[in-house]
């Protein structure tokens, strides 16, 4: 075992901190008030290089292991950025580029990843629908070949940066009746005929992501368009697990570590009964349970993406242990920072009352811990 | 970056699970439950076969994951034994191995190995536990040797203890940092008197009792390390060991546990299904087994820390230690709900584990030390501004 990070890695997740720290973060409780997207943000992450970390570098990237993207998403999250804007990040190059990066052609992958890798275009996917979430065979976006055209109908939810994106990694059912088998995924471009998308959603926390409902009707979507093939929609989605139980994480284990020292800064110099109240225990109590929650999600978060980047399968226990874990502990823990900050913490100028908005979706986004619990229990029933 | 175990501790992993199984596990239920005289044997026989399979001799060495990884197994079969082995080895066995004079590594140590010289740490008494400045046990020097007097209390092992590591005053008026010393103290000692094993809640194979000093005499080359002065000092490192111990101790109860309420899901049947498959029991078995493994991680994490000498080592022992302990009595008390009324008889393992467990949260430091610890260490980096 080798719990080190190497010099490289280390001084990377430094320079971004500062970056974010200086750069970013001023310009984030602001935005988060009005609910908006930064495109000033954006911008500074796509000159940072942030938004193609993962992608080769002959395709516009950084060509950037796992754990150092990890170490990115953390570095952004303790700098104090909101969890809209980590979280536009995480769906633009995790979810949309990274999956065009590792299944599309190699006319795909120049055509789209450039672009996508400075920020010039947004990125986005869709595989939720109004009706199912994790229950992706019961999706009925349909897909149908025509000629040289796939021609697609139905509807995605909860897609975030759809309203803004150029460019959508789309699932779709190609055979109802083939179920997972059916799903076929594959990349539209906004100015296809037949795609449309909704009005932003209101959220209850990051905000700053626009999120919305995307609806296909009779889009045509040209042959060449397809990833990865027909029929492996599945396949990929699942893939895709590894990105979102680690790089999509890490900007909560940042975000943790922010509320940790908010509320270490809070508690030295608040004063009540003639005493900073650190010296309560039931203060202490708080601070050394989120000490303890960010040394295991570390270790979660990292783990899986160790093991990608030694060349190792995903073990999806792992995954669902990160997920669940991060998601539950880490709401309770958002709440405790809370408590800690008394009436402060409720009040929005205190960062952590935006950290326990955002600390929700943890529990929820990329399968709840409902589905967590039902997916491990069930490898522990074969 | 690398959070597998290599070659030689995966065969190691197998290799003690092989051998609990065989030859600990059997034995666990009536270790529980025999008067403790009849306990005692079948204990000195268990720490045998753990010397003779090198698991004692490993606890000496520097490799601090496979501390953990050969532990865990231990503790998965029979945490009694797990802390029995533990107390003679990690508890007595490490501080003379790091910080005994030559002799006295040379006296004890493949005694200790063997598992026919049995060890223990008594440090805490009637009126003092993490505090200690409330100790009272003092040792004077009349010529050249020492007198002790004093009594110690709730130290595992002490009733069957060839030797044991006593944690006393030698000059009161130094404090903590120069003032406490530890002595070694033979079995036989003139003034020296281990009280009957006290019954409790669990954990019922390690036997655990009060130990009186009443002017026992000790030789001037019972001083560990040969320097007066240097206890406290000693003790925070030895706690380092003992509460990575504990969290592997936690961790192998904790898989005992998951182990056990699985098989049980698979093959109880209610209406028409194992009743693993109903959502609710699947979710038990599910936070089980993410409890462990974060925890066996946590446990590895804070192994590889103290092998860096890295001086997080310390919080990071007393977060695995936290985690690992309150884990382990989480899991015991789902364990018992996935089993029912089952697992609510005497006699079954998961009644037994769970009254192990509750003495994870306990010892060593209770939860409250840990918290307090831990939390000092993070307010402490942003005292100013």
């Amino acid at each position: 075992m080798d719990f080190s990070f190497t010099d490289e890695q280390r001084m990377f997740r430094e320079t971004v901190y500062r970056f974010a720290r200086e750069e970013i973060a001023p310009l984030c409780e602001e935005a988060d008030l009005k609910s908006e997207f930064s495109f000033d943000i954006w911008k500074k992450m796509g000159e940072m290089g942030l938004l193609g970390l993962p992608v080769p570098e002959q395709y516009g990237g950084q060509g950037a292991d796992f754990v150092t993207c990890c170490l990115a998403g953390e570095a952004v999250g303790h700098a104090g950025v909101d969890g809209g804007h980590t979280l536009a990040w995480g769906a633009h190059t995790y979810l949309c580029a990274a999956n065009i990066m590792q299944h599309g052609t190699e006319a795909q992958k120049k055509k789209y990843l450039p672009k996508l890798a400075t920020g010039e275009w947004i990125g986005c996917m869709g595989l939720t629908e109004p009706g199912c979430g994790s229950d992706a065979a019961a999706m009925t976006t349909t897909a149908v070949r025509k000629g040289d055209k796939y021609i697609l109908n139905g509807a995605k939810m909860f897609i975030t940066n759809a309203p803004l994106s150029q460019v959508f990694v789309v699932f779709a059912t190609l055979d109802k009746t083939q179920r997972h088998k059916g799903i076929t995924t594959f990349i539209v471009e906004k100015d296809f005929p037949g795609i449309s998308t909704g009005k932003p959603l209101h959220k209850m926390g990051c905000r700053c992501s626009v999120t919305s409902e995307v609806f296909f009707e009779d889009c045509e979507v040209p042959v060449e368009n397809c990833l990865g093939g027909e029929g492996l929609g599945w396949l990929i989605a699942l893939g895709g697990v590894e990105w979102d139980r680690s790089t999509l994480l890490a900007p909560f284990v940042g975000g943790g570590i922010f509320m940790l020292e908010n509320c270490a800064r809070y508690a030295n110099q608040r004063w009540a009964f003639k005493r900073p109240i650190r010296e309560f225990q039931s203060i202490q109590n708080r601070i050394a349970d989120m000490k303890v929650y960010l040394e295991a999600s570390k270790l979660a978060v990292y783990r899986v993406a160790a093991s990608k980047d030694n060349g190792m399968a995903l073990n999806p226990l792992y995954a669902g242990v990160s997920k669940v874990y991060m998601g539950d502990k880490g709401f309770e823990m958002s709440s405790a920072a809370v408590d800690l900050f008394g009436g402060y913490g409720y009040i929005h100028e205190y960062p952590v009352e935006r950290n326990m908005r955002d600390a929700k979706l943890g529990q929820l986004g990329g399968g709840t811990s409902d589905i967590m619990r039902m997916i491990v229990a069930r490898i522990m029933m074969m | 970056m690398n959070f597998e175990l290599n070659e030689t501790q995966k065969n190691l992993q197998k290799t003690m699970a092989a051998f609990c199984q065989k030859e600990i596990l059997p034995g666990a239920a009536a270790l529980d439950e025999s008067p403790k005289d009849q306990a005692v044997a079948a204990l000195r026989t268990n720490l045998k076969k753990l010397g003779n399979a090198g698991y004692l001799n490993l606890l000496l060495e520097n490799d601090l994951i496979s501390h953990g990884v050969a532990g865990e197994e231990v503790a998965r079969a029979c945490p009694a034994t797990f802390l029995s082995a533990m107390s003679t080895a990690t508890a007595f066995g490490v501080p003379l191995n790091r910080f005994g004079t030559a002799a006295q590594k040379g006296k004890y140590l493949s005694g200790v190995t063997k598992g026919e010289f049995i060890g223990c740490l008594a440090c805490t008494e009637m009126d003092a536990g993490s505090d200690l400045n409330g100790i009272k046990t003092t040792a004077e020097k009349k010529g050249d040797h020492w007198v002790l007097n004093g009594s110690k209390y709730l130290v595992t092992n002490a009733s069957i203890a060839d030797a044991l590591l006593a944690l006393t005053w030698t000059d009161r008026s130094a404090g903590l940092d120069k003032g406490l010393t530890f002595f070694i103290v033979e079995k036989g000692a003139r003034g020296l008197s281990p009280g009957k094993p006290m019954e409790t809640m669990g954990l019922r194979g390690a036997p655990v009792s009060e130990i009186t000093f009443d002017k026992c005499e000790v030789n001037s080359d019972a001083v560990l390390g040969g320097e007066t002065g240097r206890g406290y000092e000693q003790y925070l490192q030895i706690m380092e060991y003992v509460k990575l111990a504990i969290s592997t101790l936690s961790v192998g109860l904790g898989m005992a546990c998951m182990e056990e309420s699985t098989r049980y899901a698979k093959s109880r049947k209610a209406f028409g299904k194992p009743i693993g498959l109903f959502e609710s029991v699947g979710a038990k078995l599910a936070m089980m087994f993410t409890y462990n493994d974060l925890g066996r991680m946590m446990v590895s994490r804070a192994a590889w820390a103290m092998e860096q000498k890295d001086p997080e080592s310390v919080v990071l022992t007393s977060c695995a230690k936290l985690f690992t302990s309150e884990a382990a009595n989480e899991i015991a008390d789902l364990a018992m709900q996935v089993q029912g009324g089952h697992g609510y008889l005497k006699g079954t393992m998961v009644e037994r584990l769970y009254r192990d467990a509750r003495f994870a949260v306990i010892a060593y430091g209770t939860s409250e030390m840990q918290r307090a610890v831990i939390a000092k260490d993070s307010l402490d980096r942003f005292k100013s501004a």
